[in-house]
């Protein structure tokens, strides 16, 4: 006994793929059967399915049963293992000594059957004729090719069969898919038609093909009307250019669009609009649709410009109210010509906190004072204007790394350096013609160090004996309010003072913002 | 020779202040007024050599208008002073130029004593370090 090419479970994988066991009867094999039984004037004609553990019947005539157990592995071989087996006398063939259906069954004597095959050669069942009585001549040449053939027309019928039902479940499974997208749009579209926003998407190029009703609500569009290039005309002349400008650069770069554009609305009204937009894209990467969404912000936009207004406002009253202070202050010391050098003092301590004010609160393009940004130099130059020569050329020469520096900041840089300025003015390095201060600034690592160093005044004998209140202050800003550490060096050339502060003072909100 | 000055400025406090500074040296202070329509009366009845003029008034921001105007029209030398000095970074035709507020008694005095000697023809070698010069 030659091994079998192929395996059982293989075999039984490829008898499931016809899903044909179970199945009802059915015409075309029934024909096979009783045409077979006649032709070879067998009383019994089986078209017979080995499956793990019986032979099921897809079709048969003589025997009444659809299935019989098959528990002996060796009946299965020796119903499979060769193309074609007749046995003439059951009785004589040990083979068949244990199959039920030869001989579980009385007087099944004569067995004739041919392999139903696949076309890879794994054998499924037989279609076979038995007899109750004995034929020692076998079947006749005629019998025997009609066996051949007709096995074979079994095995094209379990295939057109397969094929049939692969059809029909492919088909199915394309309706049902179909069914699911339909069913998976329409969800799209109710979720769509329910936002408060304007929903739209585009082809890859670009191309409008949707948009929710909330858009044509809107703008009042009929429906389709803008779809293709049609949206452009529904923005503010002003801002076409540039969404269109903007759009075509997300499109062309697969960028998330984003923009803020005046839309009109039905009422010809236009509305601060939100636009933003991304791309769905494919297993591969590439763009396949972008989703966008257009949001009405006109009432947050109106809160915000009115919250600036207000924000400006505060902020001129502000400095409006340091004006009137120092006009009180110098009013009130009319009176008293004794306190005019202490009235100046104070007053041009004020003078200096309103420009350091005037240089970090909010500003809008038209109030800010200097064009650029607001930075350590910039307002350190505003601030030493004052002591400039005659004819403009600054003599407080500030170099080094410049800062960003903010509110926080602002009021004990402007109190340090008021000081030491008013102080060199009166008995420093400003008090002579020719005197010259350099304020150098430097980042080092976590540190930023200000040196202000004085040259070309008054020879220094020492460090005074008493400190003024100016002295205080400068102190109090550094170390108080800066935290950091300031260092007075009374060389004979001239003052030199080091204030070494941690680089976070001078932008404190900035820090904080980068921490978190 | 004094200088017939108009301060139009609707804070009383500074307007007072700057109206004793200004006698103080010297000149003469013809009116304060509070608003455009003021001042503009002012100007119509009195003669007037130098208007400081604010921005905000209690009419509103009419602070730049007028001062162009009183320069195009009525031939007042014109500075403004304003605690917003950036609202005419740009300038303002006709007028000189612009003083940042609060300020002190020095950089107004050389300020008007700039303005005043521009008005009389009389050279002038540096503008004042304080006083923003419109080109």
């Amino acid at each position: 006994m030659t091994l079998p090419a192929w395996t059982e479970s293989d075999r039984l994988a490829a008898l499931k793929s016809y899903d044909i066991l179970d199945s009802e009867r059915e015409p075309a094999f029934d024909d096979v059967t009783r045409l077979i039984a006649r032709l070879c004037e067998a009383p019994i004609a089986v078209i017979n399915l080995i499956d793990a553990e019986r032979q099921w019947f897809k079709s048969e005539v003589g025997l009444g049963v659809r299935e019989t157990p098959l528990e002996t592995s060796f009946c299965r071989h020796a119903l499979l293992e060769r193309e074609r087996l007749v046995v003439p006398d059951t009785r004589e063939d040990p083979r068949f000594a244990d199959n039920p259906l030869v001989c579980g069954v009385d007087g099944l004597r004569f067995y004739a059957g041919v392999l139903l095959k696949t076309a890879d050669g794994l054998p499924l069942g037989t279609l076979c004729v038995i007899d109750t009585q004995p034929r020692p001549e076998g079947l006749t040449p005629l019998q025997s090719d009609a066996l051949d053939v007709l096995s074979r027309q079994v095995m094209n019928l379990l295939e057109l069969r397969r094929a049939l039902t692969a059809g029909r479940k492919a088909e199915g499974g394309v309706i049902a898919a179909a069914a699911a997208l339909a069913e998976s749009e329409a969800k799209f579209r109710v979720l769509a038609d329910s936002m408060p926003q304007m929903v739209w998407s585009t082809l890859p190029d670009g191309l409008h093909d949707y948009y929710n009703a909330r858009w044509y609500e809107f703008t009042g569009a009929p429906a389709g009307s803008t779809d293709g290039e049609g949206w452009n005309d529904m923005f503010h002349p002003e801002d076409q250019d540039r969404a269109w400008s903007l759009w075509r650069r997300s499109l062309a770069t697969g960028e998330p669009y984003e923009i803020e554009y005046r839309l009109r609305r039905a009422d010809g009204v236009y509305r601060w609009t939100l636009g933003r937009a991304a791309p769905i894209r494919n297993e591969a990467g590439e763009i396949i649709r972008w989703f966008g969404t257009c949001t009405d912000i006109e009432e947050l936009k109106r809160a915000s410009d009115s919250k600036d207004l207000l924000s400006q406002e505060l902020s001129h009253r502000i400095k409006n109210i340091f004006a009137v202070v120092s006009a009180l202050i110098a009013l009130s010391a009319r009176q008293f010509p004794e306190a005019k050098s202490f009235a100046s003092a104070v007053r041009t301590r004020i003078n200096a906190l309103a420009r350091a004010h005037e240089f970090v609160r909010p500003h809008t393009e038209n109030s800010r004072p200097t064009v650029g940004t607001m930075t350590l130099h910039a307002f350190l130059n505003d601030l030493f204007k004052p002591y400039a020569t005659l004819d403009g050329r600054p003599r407080v020469i500030l170099t080094g790394d410049d800062a960003a520096f903010d509110d926080q900041a602002a009021t004990s840089v402007a109190l340090l350096f008021h000081e030491l300025a008013t102080n060199a003015a009166k008995y420093g390095a400003l008090s002579a013609t020719g005197g010259e201060v350099t304020l150098h600034t430097r980042r080092e690592g976590d540190r930023f160090i200000l040196v202000w160093e004085e040259k070309g005044g008054p020879a220094i004998a020492g460090e005074p004996e008493r400190t003024g209140f100016g002295s205080t202050l400068s102190t109090l800003s550094v170390e108080g309010q800066l935290g950091g550490r300031l260092e007075r060096l009374w060389a004979p050339e001239g003052l030199r003072v080091t204030a070494d502060l941690p680089a976070t003072a001078l932008s404190r909100r900035r820090a904080a913002q980068n921490v978190a | 020779m004094p200088a017939r000055i108009l301060i139009i400025e609707d804070e009383a406090l500074v307007a007072m202040e700057l109206r004793f500074v200004l006698e103080d040296l010297g000149h003469e202070v013809v009116g304060i007024a509070a608003d455009a329509h003021t001042a503009r009366q002012v100007v119509r009845e009195t003669e007037v050599d130098l208007a400081l003029v604010d921005i905000h008034l209690s009419d509103g921001p009419t602070g730049i208008e007028l001062g162009r105007e009183l320069a195009q029209q009525q031939h007042v030398t014109v500075m403004f002073m304003t605690a917003n000095p950036g609202m005419v970074r740009n300038g303002v035709a006709g007028t000189i130029g612009v003083l940042s507020k609060p300020t002190d008694e020095q950089a107004v005095q050389t300020a008007v004593d700039y303005a005043w000697s521009r008005r009389q023809g009389r050279p002038i070698e540096y503008a004042p370090p304080g006083l923003q010069l419109f080109a």
